[in-house]
């Protein structure tokens, strides 16, 4: 195969080939770091949050609309739970300030160190109750669970200090309060960015994520507190059995409502509803970018077809001289086809530096790291086949051309 | 000469159908990928109340402690003021009004213990809000300084809420039971949608462009009966035991406006601040000494990042599209061009000038341009259509205005221009004689 001749004829025309180049360029340099920002949102939304088999889980919120004293709040607590525990499909349920993924609860300052300024992390704290880890199904990786004997008791009314003396913690936390350090069971710290409010760890969950689920390793920073606390409004969690949860979560609704003694505003949800929503920008940002892509491999296609029709219309005589002398049809095929791969090559190696600068100013103005190597392959791939596809088409059909008819007009 | 143009250029297009509808359909789903992503961002970043924006006012102090100060940071979460300093700005703050925001939620009680329970969010405020933003009645009206002052059991709903609860009558004068008291209806706020929702940034229900507040209730009458903040609470002190002692922490969660006169005032209301400020230090408070800061709107929205980095993603991402889309386009019309070199080697050798040439295939290119403007517009609509359907977020500001409308022209037949000035500068060079001598 001559590569001479096709250079010398791309270099007599460049001006056809050099575009269809330039749309290469800008499409690969799209494509590739739109794709991977698609990705980097698809894994953002598909972490786990610790929760086992969370189609099965759900929590019912209860709030009565009089102010109770606190031990109306507990005795009404502990009302609530024994309903929810006596309804149907029902398997676990506990107390909780808060939920991973709902976006509503509360989070604070923790630091390691007694005589640190500034906090080392500020994880999502959890108010809990037993059996809340066997409810949400906590992998538990060290020391052990709560205890009913490790609630403490408080009033939000008199009591200041909320923070209870054991703990547990998820790894995530531990990492960030000592650093570098793989066991955390039996290690003091310390609430708030002042003050002696100290603690101690007597249990590691693997994961359990914030209430906001944020990006990275602070999303699953989380301390469990063991408390019977006033809180007005309460939430259950609540593990149902498969294919009940929806029923479940209804009737706890309906009954905590209709037996209670004061007015009382009762909702429910579930966390694959939470999750839908938490994740509604990724997934939304996620279909723009793959439509958007479509569009950009449409086009581009588009480009490379119509290029090649007008360099097969410009060369008529030529292949009919080339087969009269005795060309195959292959060899005009092949031709063509070559001609586009040094085009569509031409284009990629410039699609590669642009994808790499497109890629910095993206890391400046979006949450993205640097485009690993394999996208940049995997792009440049796609767009050659592409390249090589969309010209088969009108090359074959030129090579089809009869020596007799395009050599005859003018 | 440019009606004869126009004509020629119309014949041509004519001529070969299917590769003027693929050079229309380019441009238009450039255009149109671009104009709905700068639709969104143009809303987003708009001012929402151009008349006042420059002397509508946030204060915000630095009250978190001392020692974990980094000079020159302000904390991300330091975005609210606490009670005290709230009610020392609403005593004596500067401006014509100031007002506070506090957010509050619960549930009307029906008549019947069986009836459903309707839910309400809304806000805690002062009577100057509602002339500050310049907020229409449909029914009564706000209340009074002294309702204020008393903290008076009255509350103004949303026109939405208020037909839920009475239907679509006047409820002025009617009782609804919130918060286990009786509160009357003053007012029904008529429909009012500032988009973005200035007034409202933290904690709006809806988020930052949709939803609505659906009660207002004097702020007194909301502290005095211990209604827990239904927004964001941040307290980097100890607060102490109780209702009372949450109000006398250093928690912040309360948002405070100010209203000058004019925004030449605003060095005096800075003054004013610095001033306060410096007061506070005295009694032990505000150990950082960092700068006391004031926000107007445009700068209060920069500084809450309303304009979320994703939408300029998209942007960025569809203006690239657009070129791809302009270069596919000139390739395209190089092709069609390229064909018709014995057209142009005629028209020369019949006197017609280079300038004369390149009007003509201008004009097509216009044509073109201008097809595609407005198949682009209509896709524009499409897809601002689809984004309102699938994002209860997005659906206020997937909103096409005047200025998009024109933009969208302009891009497109811009677009166009520049797509069509290399094929039609080629088209010039045909030198006559040699096109002719070919024929």
């Amino acid at each position: 195969m001559e590569i001479r001749p096709i250079l010398s004829q791309l270099m007599k025309s460049r001006t056809g080939p050099l575009l269809v180049a330039v749309q290469v360029a800008i499409s690969l340099a799209i494509l590739v770091n739109a794709l991977f920002i698609v990705q980097q949102r698809i894994a953002v939304s598909e972490r786990p949050s610790g929760v086992a088999d969370e189609r099965n889980v759900g929590y019912v919120t209860a709030r009565p609309l009089r102010t109770l004293s606190h031990p109306e709040v507990l005795a009404e607590q502990q009302r609530e739970l024994e309903l929810i525990r006596g309804i149907g499909g029902v398997q676990s349920v506990a107390w909780t300030s808060q939920m991973p993924l709902s976006r509503s609860g509360s989070s604070g300052s923790v630091r390691a160190d007694v005589s640190q300024t500034r906090e080392s992390a500020s994880p999502s704290f959890y108010t809990v109750q037993t059996p809340f880890i066997s409810t949400l199904g906590l992998r538990l990786v060290e020391g052990r669970d709560f205890t009913d004997a490790d609630l403490t008791e408080f009033d939000v009314n008199k009591d200041t200090e909320a923070e209870p003396p054991a703990v547990i913690i998820t790894e995530a936390l531990g990492r960030a309060l000592w650093p570098g350090e793989t066991r955390f069971v039996g290690r003091p710290f310390y609430f708030g960015t002042s003050g002696p409010r100290a603690t101690r760890v007597i249990g590691v969950v693997e994961r359990l994520q914030t209430q906001q689920a944020q990006a990275g390793e602070p999303g699953e920073r989380s301390v469990l507190m063991p408390m019977r606390i006033s809180n007005p409004t309460s939430k259950f969690a609540i593990r149902a059995e498969p294919g009940r949860l929806e029923s479940a979560l209804r009737d706890a609704a309906e009954k905590i409502r209709t037996t209670s003694a004061v007015p009382m505003r009762v909702t429910t949800r579930t966390m694959t509803e939470d999750r839908i929503n938490r994740y509604k920008n990724e997934k939304a940002l996620a279909w723009m970018l793959i439509a958007v892509s479509a569009l950009l491999l449409l086009v581009t296609v588009s480009g490379i077809v119509g290029m090649t029709m007008l360099r097969v219309a410009q060369r008529r005589k030529q292949i009919g001289v080339r087969r009269a002398l005795g060309a195959r049809w292959r060899d005009i095929l092949r031709y063509f086809v070559t001609e586009n791969l040094i085009i569509t090559t031409g284009g990629i190696v410039a699609g590669l530096l642009l994808a790499l600068g497109l890629n910095r100013m993206l890391i400046a103005l979006v949450d993205v790291p640097r485009l690993p190597l394999e996208y940049l392959a995997m792009g440049a791939g796609a767009l050659w086949m592409l390249g090589i596809a969309a010209v088969y088409g009108p090359a074959a059909r030129a090579a089809s051309i009869s020596p007799a008819i395009a050599t005859r007009t003018a | 000469m440019l009606r004869y143009y126009l004509a020629l250029g119309l014949r041509s297009l004519r001529r070969n159908p299917a590769l003027t509808a693929l050079m229309v359909l380019t441009l238009a789903i450039g255009v149109a990928a671009s104009i709905s992503t700068l639709t969104i961002l143009h809303v987003m970043s708009g001012d929402p109340v151009p008349s006042k924006s420059k002397r509508l006012l946030v204060p915000l102090l630095d009250v978190a402690p001392k020692d974990s100060y980094v000079p020159g940071q302000r904390e991300p979460y330091s975005q609210q003021s606490t009670y005290r300093d709230t009610i020392n700005y609403l005593r004596g703050g500067p401006g014509v009004r100031r007002t506070a925001i506090i957010d509050v939620g619960s549930s009307i009680e029906p008549a019947r213990r069986e009836d459903p329970l309707i839910d309400v969010q809304g806000i805690g405020t002062t009577t100057d809000y509602f002339k500050m933003f310049d907020v229409p009645f449909r029914y009564g009206g706000a209340w009074s300084a002294a309702d204020d002052e008393r903290g008076s059991r009255v509350a103004v709903l949303s026109r939405k809420k208020a037909a839920q609860v009475f239907g679509d009558v006047d409820p002025v004068g009617k009782l609804i039971r919130v918060w286990g008291n009786d509160f009357t209806v003053i007012g029904v706020v008529g429909d009012w949608n500032p988009v973005p929702r200035y007034t409202h940034l933290i904690n709006g229900s809806g988020g930052y462009f949709d939803g609505e507040e659906q009660i207002y209730v004097p702020m007194k009458t909301a502290v005095d009966l211990e209604v827990q903040p239904n927004g964001n609470v941040t307290c980097m002190h100890e607060a102490g035991a109780g209702w009372a002692g949450f109000l006398a922490s250093e928690c912040i969660w309360i948002q405070v406006w100010f209203e000058l006169a004019s925004a030449a005032d605003r060095p005096a209301a800075q003054a004013w601040l610095d001033n306060y400020a410096a007061q506070e230090q005295k009694g032990g408070r505000l150990m950082r000494h960092a700068p006391n800061e004031l926000f107007n709107v445009m700068e209060w929205m920069s500084v809450l990042k309303v304009v979320r980095a994703d939408n300029k993603l998209a942007v960025w991402l569809s203006l690239g599209f657009l070129l791809l889309c302009i270069v596919n386009t000139m390739g395209l019309l190089l092709a069609k061009f390229s064909t018709r070199a014995s057209e142009v080697g005629v028209r020369r050798a019949l006197g017609a000038g280079r300038a004369a040439i390149f009007r003509q295939f201008l004009v097509e290119t216009t044509v073109v341009g201008l097809a595609g403007g407005l198949l682009g517009l209509a896709l524009s609509f499409g897809a601002l259509a689809l984004i309102r359907q699938q994002s209860k977020d997005l659906s206020a500001v997937a909103r096409m205005d005047w200025e998009m409308l024109a933009a969208t022209f302009v891009t497109a037949v811009l677009a166009s221009i520049i797509a069509g000035l290399l094929p039609t500068w080629r088209a010039c060079q045909v030198t006559p004689a040699l096109q002719l001598k070919s024929q």
